[in-house]
């Protein structure tokens, strides 16, 4: 671009049109959740004294290196680029053109949401999922003291469970070598050990919470719990589900919880039309579950088992799942309400693979499960 | 600057048998033109560590890895002291030295131990060693933190010798299997590239390099399977590490041509989880040879 460009004419401005140009697409690039960082901006342009300018799929692909960071900011980037360098690249494009300042059509342009986390999915959603959306937003009904300090409560005491790292301690188990030889220097004897211990580590929690129609009974305090346990656990991960899955543990740990909840349901844009919790687990399954600590990880589900999905895929899934972590919880609303019992088709297909099993009806089944979450070991 | 142009870093690394895409021979170019680490993401077999190992070996420098691991600390991967030795060398100076002349000799450097990051910052040069972090994703946040450091001083002290920073800035390579999302502020620090299946185009070529004496038809049908069986959502989908395995296998086997039984039998070289091969045979090798990945007759 600009080589051809110096040979037509005025070389450095051509240069300094091209600067600004990629600056303020840094500008979109950041507006539209990239971390397009001003060291970062200087790297590009540092790569774009490297490259060949005339190559167009190097100009995107060092630019895209520089600035995305995950698979799927390399997608949300592709598609910037693709607007703002070839919304209005034509055959007799001329370099003296570059604008200063971005067009009236780069502003009113839609700049793409935040990329989802692990399981986004784009679509479109329709004004029905819209009012269910904001349905659920609704439910919230501000943070209760009390779950805030059961919450607490609950994430210092949740399973935890010695780590491999050590630290150093009075008494212990292991003796530090490094620090005792540097301790006993003076004595010319090992006459004072220093001790090391093992760490505590928490666990990482997995929570796949169903917000579908069926789950209208939602408790806003056991959405606090979920929500707050999230924030509190930062290894864990929360997953929102319907037919499809979307992580939104991302969103929770930068937002407070209406506004993550706001976010949640732009991402998990398909809230209404059933359950399918067998290919939710499966997701889970397979993109979170990949490798690892089992042995740190507790499964926490909250649906009520209504499904529209096959059972054979829940048990299957359920029977994956019980194999890579420690325990599988399931909390069910409905459960301990008078009057009832787990028939549920899907509930039932899950019920043989579930260590714990938790009711949620109202206040007092809250506080009697934030207990036993507890205990969990 | 170890390369002059992303053709170079191609031309280099098909030399060694690697086929470069353009976008990560563009990444290569850059990073080393940057001197920024380079994060590869992709799923697991997809040839990310080999990055590193082909980019070592043309540029005829050493490889340091470091394999990141649960539990992994700042101790393990610098330096430690060699206890044992420096109690041996106490014993016998014991008799004669002071407390200052042996403070200073046992903590020396012949009693350094010095681990993957050290080394790497202390190569002599005259290129720059390549440093490969491998399955950073295994490590802890705790661990991430201190790299970020490293990596963006080159530097480390060690209380009794002093602070070593590195003549040679070694080329950083790290690799993640996403098992969790890594720190942002780390993320930001290096180039990054997510590296995806290659094509069948691609794998082919890689058989035919990497297996040889193999048939051509053969590696068409494996490659086509492979691709298969990609789209089916198994617990562990098989990589080009796998493709290879299974390629050799059935070079050893004699085999001219894939069938239905064959595939059952060397399920095992392509998928390592019991419930996947079960769920292989739920689908049918016959189906998966014809190209389907599920099977159809069951909806």
């Amino acid at each position: 671009m600009t080589l051809e460009a110096s040979s037509i004419g005025d070389a450095a401005g051509a240069a300094r049109a091209l600067v600004q140009r990629v600056m303020t697409f840094g500008r979109l690039c950041k507006a539209a959740g990239l971390g397009a960082t001003p060291a970062r901006m200087m790297d590009v342009l540092r790569s774009l004294e490297g490259i060949d300018l005339r190559r167009r799929d190097d100009f995107r692909l060092a630019l895209r290196t520089n600035l995305a960071s995950s698979h799927e900011e390399e997608a949300l980037f592709d598609r910037l680029f693709r607007t703002y360098w070839e919304g209005e690249a034509t055959a007799d494009y001329q370099p003296a053109e570059f604008e200063l300042e971005p067009q009236e059509d780069d502003k009113n342009r839609e700049i793409p949401d935040e990329p989802p986390d692990l399981l986004g999915n784009p679509e479109q959603w329709s004004a029905d999922e819209l009012a269910k959306a904001r349905e659920l937003v609704g439910r919230w009904t501000g943070e209760s003291r009390e779950v805030q300090r059961l919450v607490r409560e609950l994430a210092e005491r949740l399973a935890t469970r010695p780590s491999r790292r050590v630290k150093p301690a009075r008494r212990g188990p292991r003796v530090d070598m490094r620090r005792s030889l540097r301790r006993n220097l003076a004595h010319g004897e090992m006459l004072e050990l220093s001790r090391t211990r093992r760490k505590i580590r928490k666990t990482r929690l997995v929570m796949l919470c169903d917000v579908s129609g069926s789950m209208d009974t939602y408790n806003p305090l056991l959405l606090q719990l979920m929500f707050g346990l999230q924030r509190a656990l930062p290894n864990s991960r929360t997953v929102v589900f319907t037919t499809r899955s979307s992580e939104i543990t991302r969103s929770l740990r930068r937002r407070s919880v209406p506004e993550a909840l706001n976010e949640a349901s732009r991402l998990a844009r398909h809230w209404s039309g059933g359950t399918n919790i067998g290919a939710a687990i499966g997701e889970v399954n397979r993109r979170i579950l990949r490798e690892g600590s089992a042995s740190s990880t507790v499964a926490i589900i909250v649906s009520d088992g209504y499904d529209q999905g096959d059972p054979a895929l829940i048990s299957r899934e359920m029977r994956a799942l019980r194999r890579r972590v420690r325990a599988v919880t399931w909390i069910n609303p409905l459960a301990g309400s008078e009057g009832y019992t787990p028939t549920a088709r899907g509930m039932q297909a899950a019920l043989p693979y579930v260590d714990h099993f938790f009711g949620a009806s109202n206040a007092k089944a809250i506080r009697a499960l934030t207990k036993q979450l507890g205990a969990i070991r | 600057m170890q390369f002059d142009s992303v053709d170079a870093v191609r031309e280099m690394f098909a030399k060694d048998g690697y086929i470069a895409d353009r976008p990560l021979a563009l990444t290569v170019y850059l990073a080393n033109l940057l001197g920024k680490p380079i994060l590869l993401e992709g799923e697991a077999g997809v040839g990310k560590t080999e990055v590193a190992k082909v980019l070592a070996n043309t540029l005829d420098t050493p490889l340091i890895r470091l394999q990141c691991y649960e539990g992994l600390d700042a101790n393990s991967t610098i330096y430690e002291w060699n206890h044992a030795k420096q109690i041996l060398h106490i014993r016998i100076a014991e008799k004669q030295e002071s407390v200052e002349t042996l403070d200073r000799s046992i903590f020396g450097e012949e009693f350094l131990l010095q681990r993957p990051l050290l080394q790497a910052i202390r190569h002599p040069g005259p290129r720059p060693a390549v440093l490969l972090i491998d399955e950073v994703d295994r490590a802890d946040e705790e661990f991430e933190a201190f790299l970020l450091e490293v990596l963006s001083d080159f530097q480390v002290s060690v209380p009794e010798l002093g602070t070593f920073r590195a003549a040679h800035r070694p080329i950083v390579v790290l690799t993640s299997n996403r098992t969790r999302e890594l720190n942002d502020a780390l993320k930001r620090r290096c180039l990054y590239l997510w590296i995806d299946y290659p094509t069948p185009t691609k794998e082919r070529e890689i058989v035919l390099s990497r297996v040889p004496g193999i048939d051509a038809s053969l590696v068409e049908q494996v490659v086509g399977v492979m691709h298969t069986l990609r789209e089916i959502d198994f617990f562990k989908r098989p990589g080009v590490a796998e493709t290879l395995d299974w390629s050799r296998a059935l070079l050893g086997l004699g085999a001219r041509e894939l069938s239905p039984e064959l595939v059952d039998e060397t399920a095992g070289c392509v998928l390592k989880y019991h419930d996947d091969v079960e769920r292989l045979r739920e689908i049918g090798a016959d189906h998966v040879l014809a190209g389907e990945s599920e099977r159809s007759e069951a909806r």
